[in-house]
């Protein structure tokens, strides 16, 4: 990404980010720590200003933009730490386990994963029995390593 | 003493009150300090309504007020000059830089000729009508928010240009009206001046890690003191010796420039500038005598309108330079149509000359900063009518 600064004589420095698109961003830093922010939809269109802050507020926005607060969970991508073993969740689908009991399918001699969980719909079922059936619109709960899940995955086709 | 009191405190009262009036008129504080410096000055109009306005009185400590007031503005010119962003962009700079020169001094020139003035004063006019103001100009861009926008480089490029340009002509001006008027002895005496300069010039080069370390200075009351001190000692001898203490100032700011210290200065130096400039301001005012502005009015106001134009010409080429779209570029012609400060520090050069070129020029100075910075100031504010009236015209075209 290309930060583009340019000094500004007087006032302090200039710093601009590309955006989406050719949507700008632009941020003067005054001498006296005040911090302007711009936002240029497009080349073509004069910068608005969105909002200013003290060096003080803009340290803190900053620190937050940064994720020094909460970093956030990426939903498609939740894994746990257990040891060496990840909790992972796999939508079913129409692969070959659907309509298969967890015994027929034989996940843990197969790929080497346990089903901890099956969600269906609202409703979750923890520790499921062996003659349980997994349906197309299931989301099973596995533990396993990486390399067990990476296994399930391939074979539930993803 | 108690006059000698009275006369400061009236003084930074009036200005007071007119930065007070000038801000809530939304024009530059610049203007209002002038014209309240000719209100309340000795010379016509000394009263209203039968009540004296001869109220500042010109004493010792206006007269060097203003003169730190000069000193401390080219300091931060100097300061605030940037080598880094010259050599990156110089190209550009350059070109939009010698059109603005050649347009604007060379139409100042045909004016002073034009006006049968001799060729000192036509010299001080093209400057005076040349450069822009950096303290109207910068406040400006932030109030518009174009200081955002792209048309901020070709505004700021051309500023970083004039900057140096200033220096050099203030040198060589100081140099031939200090002079004996032989031309001999001018070019002896713009030589020394080139060569005192150039010492300081390099100091400040080469001396950077020592102004880093020298101003590491425990408090911030120590660290004002130092550098004012240091500026307008450097600046005071060098106008002892018959150098421009302005351009001197000039390059100790530029030894600033390349160290750390540069935002501090920024943080506590600037307000003692604004005490000190605005002093200036006002005893320009004090010393002008408005009656002689007759004398120069046709000239004014041809000049006026005429270099209002070839900002706007010089400006708009500037901005094609820099690649901008027609709004952009003739914006780059508003934004540097306000004149002040520094063709005010011109004007004092004159002021310090005596004789014709000490009546003639100051009035016009004054006359013609009043117009431009209002002008300027209202030009900009009304952007959007005027290149939507102009943009069309020349699209067509």
């Amino acid at each position: 990404m290309t930060i583009y600064e340019t000094e500004v004589p007087g006032v302090g420095h200039k710093f601009e980010m590309d955006l989406d698109g050719d949507e700008r961003l632009v941020v003067i830093i005054h001498h006296d720590g005040k911090r302007d922010v711009y936002r240029r939809p497009d080349p073509d269109a004069d910068s608005e200003q969105l909002f200013s802050l003290t060096g003080k507020q803009a340290r803190q926005l900053g620190s937050i933009l940064e994720g020094a607060y909460f970093q956030p969970v990426e939903l498609d991508e939740v894994e746990v730490p257990l040891g060496d073993a990840i909790i992972e969740w796999y939508e079913v689908g129409e692969s070959e386990l659907t309509g298969q009991t967890l015994k027929e399918a034989n996940l843990r001699e197969r790929v080497g994963v346990s089903v901890i969980a099956i969600q269906r719909g609202d409703e979750t079922i923890p520790n499921p029995r062996p003659e349980t059936t997994i349906e197309a619109e299931d989301t099973v709960v596995t533990i396993g390593k990486r390399d067990e899940q990476q296994a399930l995955s391939d074979l539930l086709g993803e | 003493m108690a006059a000698g009191l009275l006369e400061v405190g009236v003084a930074i009262a009036v200005l007071a009150l007119a930065g007070l009036i000038a801000l809530r008129v939304g024009l530059s504080v610049i203007p209002a300090y002038i014209v309240a410096g000719i209100l309340v000055g000795p010379n016509p109009p000394t009263s209203v309504a039968g009540v004296s306005l001869q109220i500042v009185p010109t004493g010792e400590f206006v007269e060097i007020a203003a003169e730190i007031g000069i000193v401390l503005l080219l300091f931060f010119l100097g300061l605030e000059f940037s080598v880094g962003q010259l050599l990156s962009d110089w190209r550009r700079i350059t070109a939009a830089g010698t059109v603005d020169f050649l347009i604007n001094f060379g139409l100042g020139v045909a004016l002073g000729i034009a006006f049968g003035r001799t060729p000192l004063e036509v010299a001080f006019i093209a400057g005076i009508v040349y450069i822009s103001s950096s303290a109207i100009v910068t406040k400006s861009l932030i109030e518009q928010g174009w200081v955002a926008n792209p048309e901020a480089d070709s505004i700021l490029g051309t500023l970083v240009y004039e900057d140096i340009l200033i220096a050099v002509y203030l040198a060589v001006l100081t140099a031939v009206v200090g002079g004996a008027g032989e031309a001999s002895a001018v070019a002896v005496d713009v030589a020394r001046a080139f060569a005192v300069l150039g010492a300081i010039a390099a100091v400040a080069w080469y001396a950077t890690e020592y102004v880093e370390r020298a101003f590491d200075l425990p408090t911030d009351e120590l660290f004002v003191l130092g550098v004012v001190g240091t500026t307008t000692l450097i600046a005071g001898a060098a106008l002892a010796t018959g150098v421009s203490e302005a351009v001197a100032a000039f390059f100790v700011g530029t030894a600033f420039s390349q160290t750390d210290h540069v935002e501090k200065i920024e943080d506590l130096v600037a307000p003692v500038r604004d005490f000190f400039a605005a002093v200036f301001f006002l005893s320009i005012g004090l010393a002008t005598d408005v009656t002689l502005l007759a004398d120069v009015a046709l000239l004014l106001g041809v000049a006026v309108i005429a270099t209002t134009l070839s900002k706007l010409v010089s400006g708009t080429i500037s901005g094609r330079i820099y690649g901008l779209t027609p709004t952009r570029s003739l914006r780059t012609g508003i934004g540097l149509v306000p004149r002040g400060e520094f063709s005010l520090v011109i004007a004092a050069l004159a002021t310090g000359a005596g004789g014709t070129l000490a009546e003639v020029v100051p009035a016009f100075a004054v006359g013609y900063v009043l117009a431009m910075s209002v002008v300027g100031t209202v030009l900009i504010q009304e952007a959007d009518s005027v290149t939507g009236a102009l943009v069309p015209l020349f699209e067509r075209s």
